[in-house]
């Protein structure tokens, strides 16, 4: 079964082969082992990058190899041959793709010595994921969580990579066409442009690759900890240019069509904070309930950022278990930033927005000039025409909260308003941004607020701009 | 054939053997569930929480979760190690290293390691489809109508395609239960009985609702209203939506059914409403008796309107009927829909008095009409009330 996964072959040749000689039906050939595989893998592209090492005789003269990937998802474009020693004695000499083997290339290597190198063999492949996930559960009270952030690593790649250090990269890099697409491909034709921005990708991946090294750290920890008990691997987590390096502790070995999942951290006692909010943009036309916390070290995080995944919130249930409260999709927070998570309406609070009393002043008419009438049997009438032309509207409301819920809770009110518009409130507010209004209330458990204000619209000739000015005092 | 299809298998295995092998060549142990919670408070997802004891030996462990056939959510899957199945044994180290998942299989595998041979008390948790929840009432009103009794059932419709044995079940509020459920079966179980609920009979009216059209006649519907309020004999929690079933006391020691309708969820201190149906001995006819455009200035004009409700109660008993009167509908039936908020006030004249203040917002009035209950010769007075409004600053 496991030789059975293995796709990638790396042939020595044994005959000097021309490139007519490749057709021939009778080769020899030696299948030198993997020594080493490193998976780098990505998760805001479909992309792994993967550097296999292996040790190759070779002889004086030119030394044919054959490199094949059948029934996997590699990037034909990518392949790359390196010595890792006697570089000066070695060189590739022309890399030919075979017209009649879609998944298959030659190597002509000129070698100025016999004996053993080492060679490194890189390439993009598709089919092998990650991702983040995170698992949140609050006390009963709701003041603090137990935050478990996970690695998940899923290969449909085809091939099985035995022992492989694997490292993932948190970031999104830029590529102009898709591995996967690429792996369907033959031998490339690209467009100069289209090479040239592959390049760069290839060189951000690389690039990575280079500067990341394995933490030492990680590696002694388990070098200590080998003769005690096995404890979940660590993840060692470094900052590069602008992404995050996770380098997963010693080796994994993940079969074609497998999935793992990995600790990447925990945090307890993290403090939260719960708020409600009111903001229809945002989230719909029903408060909804957050979380609020830090990626911060204050609140035992904020060793790296936190990468793109689903967050699912439990609660205790204050019986001895597990209240499910719901789960999100967290987007990437980075180091210091703020966590919301979104746990959706409460039906233990009561948000309606009730209309108290409209009335119109300030009403401007427009004066289209006299018109003179005259009738039949004689007389003369002389009507001016006029019609509305500008006007104030005046709404009383009151945002009524009630909260049936076993504590107190904040809501914050975030209402937005288009033209001319004057906001008054005996409540205190402010402006989030140039037509939003915002308040705060808190509501005590078992207790209702009413929040009055007073909206005045300007209206018509009346409308002298286009923001909402917040004005003091009490609401009728 | 009842069996259970979700397994958990133990199987110890060397920590160095690949996985396709370890799914092929087990020596496992079937822990059997100890306890299981089902919390359905959620409004979308049900949690099902179950403790198991895994034996457990030093080293790394195989913990093999199955779950063939279910509606499992596996990423909502949490184990939790909650300590040693026999606390007098010591405390033991036990960590969960990883999770792998096989292909092509509902099926997981935790990796655990434990510093020493012994069982363990686990919990499992985990979201599933198919294990549903809803509500049903049957209210049982006096022959009077003046109080019912109010009982709230809990259905638990299992189609998870899992059996699940004496279970704890919690359903956001009351009391927790303990009950086994098997695959495919509903069970539904009182919850609460809600005794001497006042009820309010109400009959009311609508300008949005005609009866006969060409007649001005209006539909009077009929309506059970319970107030969701300790001092009402409920407010113990909100009422989850669910249909009502309505019986009335017959007086002679059994009951009539007189209609069902959808109870709406109803917070505490809200009212519930219940639709009985139209009453077909309340006359309600509506006509605009006046309709008058006062002149301001320019195009700006004042309306005045008279609203005149004839109303004859043939019940023999006396009752009030609730009038509902828009008044921004009422705006754009007589003078069209300008997009404008109705700016209005209520004359001296008008016959019905104040509008309920609790039940009426600015544009949306209640009011009580008294209405005598039919003579003993049959007829009926009419009751005539006016509603006299002026309608301001329009164009």
């Amino acid at each position: 079964m496991v030789i059975a996964m293995k796709k990638f072959f790396l042939l020595v040749v044994l005959c000097a082969l021309g490139t007519t000689a490749q057709a021939r039906n009778v080769d020899l050939a030696t299948v030198p082992e993997r020594a080493t595989v490193q998976l780098t893998i990505y998760n805001a592209e479909d992309l792994t990058l993967v550097r296999e090492t292996r040790r190759i005789s070779f002889k004086k003269g030119t030394n044919p190899l054959q490199f094949s990937w059948a029934n996997t998802l590699i990037d034909p474009t990518s392949v790359e041959l390196r010595f890792l020693d006697h570089r000066s004695e070695l060189e590739v000499l022309e890399t030919t793709y075979p017209h009649d083997k879609s998944h298959m290339l030659y190597w002509q290597v000129q070698s100025e010595m016999d004996g053993e190198a080492r060679i490194e063999i890189n390439y993009f492949t598709a089919g092998i994921s990650w991702t983040a996930d995170y698992v949140a559960l609050a006390d009963a009270g709701e003041e603090h969580l137990h935050l478990s952030s996970f690695v998940r690593i899923a290969n449909h790649s085809g091939e099985a990579y035995e022992n492989a250090q694997v490292r993932l990269v948190v970031g999104v890099i830029n590529l102009v066409e898709k591995v996967a697409h690429l792996a369907q491909g033959r031998t490339p034709i690209m467009p100069q442009e289209t090479a040239r921005y592959k390049m760069r990708a290839a060189k951000q991946a690389m690039m990575l690759e280079e500067m990341a090294a394995p933490a030492p750290m990680v590696a002694m920890d388990m070098m200590a900890g080998s003769a005690e008990m096995e404890a979940p691997k660590e993840i060692a987590k470094e900052s590069l240019s602008e992404y995050f390096i996770y380098t997963i502790d010693g080796t994994e070995t993940i079969p074609h069509g497998w999935a793992k999942r990995l600790r990447s951290f925990e945090a307890d006692n993290v403090p939260v904070r719960v708020q409600y909010r009111y903001r229809p943009q945002e989230y719909g036309a029903q408060p909804v309930r957050l979380y609020l916390l830090r990626n911060d070290s204050e609140s035992g995080l904020g060793l790296t950022p936190l990468p793109d995944g689903m967050i699912r919130i439990f609660r205790d249930n204050g019986r001895d278990g597990l209240r499910y409260v719901g789960e999100q999709t967290l987007k990437y927070v980075p180091i210091g930033d703020k966590i919301e998570i979104n746990l959706g309406q409460d039906p233990e609070v009561i948000f309606e927005l009730i209309p108290r009393q409209v009335w119109r002043d300030e009403i401007w008419l427009r004066v289209s000039g006299p018109e003179l009438y005259r009738k039949v049997d004689g007389g003369v009438k002389i009507d001016v025409k006029s019609s509305v032309a500008g006007w104030d509207e005046h709404t009383l409301y009151s945002q009524r909260i009630r909260n049936y819920s076993a504590k107190a809770i904040e809501i914050e009110v975030r209402r937005s308003y288009d033209g001319d518009v004057q906001w008054r409130s005996s409540h205190p507010a402010v402006l989030h941004d140039y037509r939003t209004v915002e308040f705060t209330a808190t509501v005590e458990a078992g207790a209702s607020v009413d929040v009055y204000h007073e909206v005045t619209r300007r209206e018509g000739y009346n409308q002298k701009k286009n923001n909402v000015e917040l004005l003091s005092g009490k609401v009728n | 054939m009842r069996y259970s299809v979700l397994y958990l298998l133990l199987a110890t295995m060397l920590w160095h053997i690949p996985l396709e092998a370890l799914a092929r060549i087990k020596l496992i142990t079937l822990p059997p569930r100890e306890r299981v919670e089902i919390q359905l408070d959620h409004a979308r997802a049900t949690l099902v929480e179950e403790e198991r004891i895994v034996p457990l030996v030093q080293g790394v462990n195989q913990v093999d979760f199955a779950w063939a056939n279910t509606q499992i959510d596996p990423d909502t899957l949490v184990f939790r190690v909650l300590g040693p199945a026999d606390e007098a044994a010591g405390a033991n180290d036990i960590k969960v290293l990883s999770v792998s998942y096989p292909p092509n299989e509902n099926a997981l595998i935790w990796n655990v390691a434990a510093a020493r041979s012994g069982a363990a008390r686990v919990r499992i948790s985990y979201v599933i489809g198919g294990l549903d929840k809803s509500f049903t009432y049957r209210a049982l009103a006096d022959k009077d109508e003046k109080s019912l009794q109010l009982s709230q059932y809990l259905r638990i419709d299992n189609f998870a395609n899992e059996e699940y044995g004496d279970s704890g079940i919690w359903a956001g509020f009351g009391e927790r239960l303990q009950k086994q459920i098997g695959i495919g079966e509903t069970k539904q179980v009182l919850l609460h009985k809600y005794t001497q609920v006042p009820v309010t009979k109400t009959y009311s009216t609508n300008a949005q609702t005609y009866l006969d059209r060409p007649k001005n006649k209006l539909r009077v519907p009929m309506h059970y209203v319970l107030r969701n309020d300790q001092a009402h004999g409920l407010g113990l929690a909100a009422l989850p939506y669910g249909k009502v079933r309505i019986f009335v006391d017959d007086g002679k020691g059994s009951s009539a059914f007189i209609g069902e309708d959808w109870g709406q969820f109803t917070p505490l201190d809200d009212e519930l409403k219940l639709y009985l149906g139209v009453a077909q001995d309340i006359v309600v006819v509506r006509t605009i008796d006046k309709s008058e455009q006062k002149h301001v200035n320019g195009n700006l004009y004042h309306h005045e309107v008279t609203l005149k409700y004839e109303i004859e109660n043939f019940k023999n008993e006396a009752v009030i009927l609730d009038i509902h009167e828009n008044i921004r509908a009422l705006r754009d039936e007589l003078r069209g829909n300008n997009g404008r908020a109705v700016e209005w006030e209520l004359l001296p004249t008008t016959t019905l008095g104040a509008a309920d203040a609790d039940k009426s917002t600015y544009d949306s009035l209640v009011f009580h009409a008294d209405l005598p209950a039919r003579k003993a010769d049959s007829s009926a007075d009419k009751v005539v009330h006016y509603l006299r409004l002026l309608l301001k600053n329009e164009w």
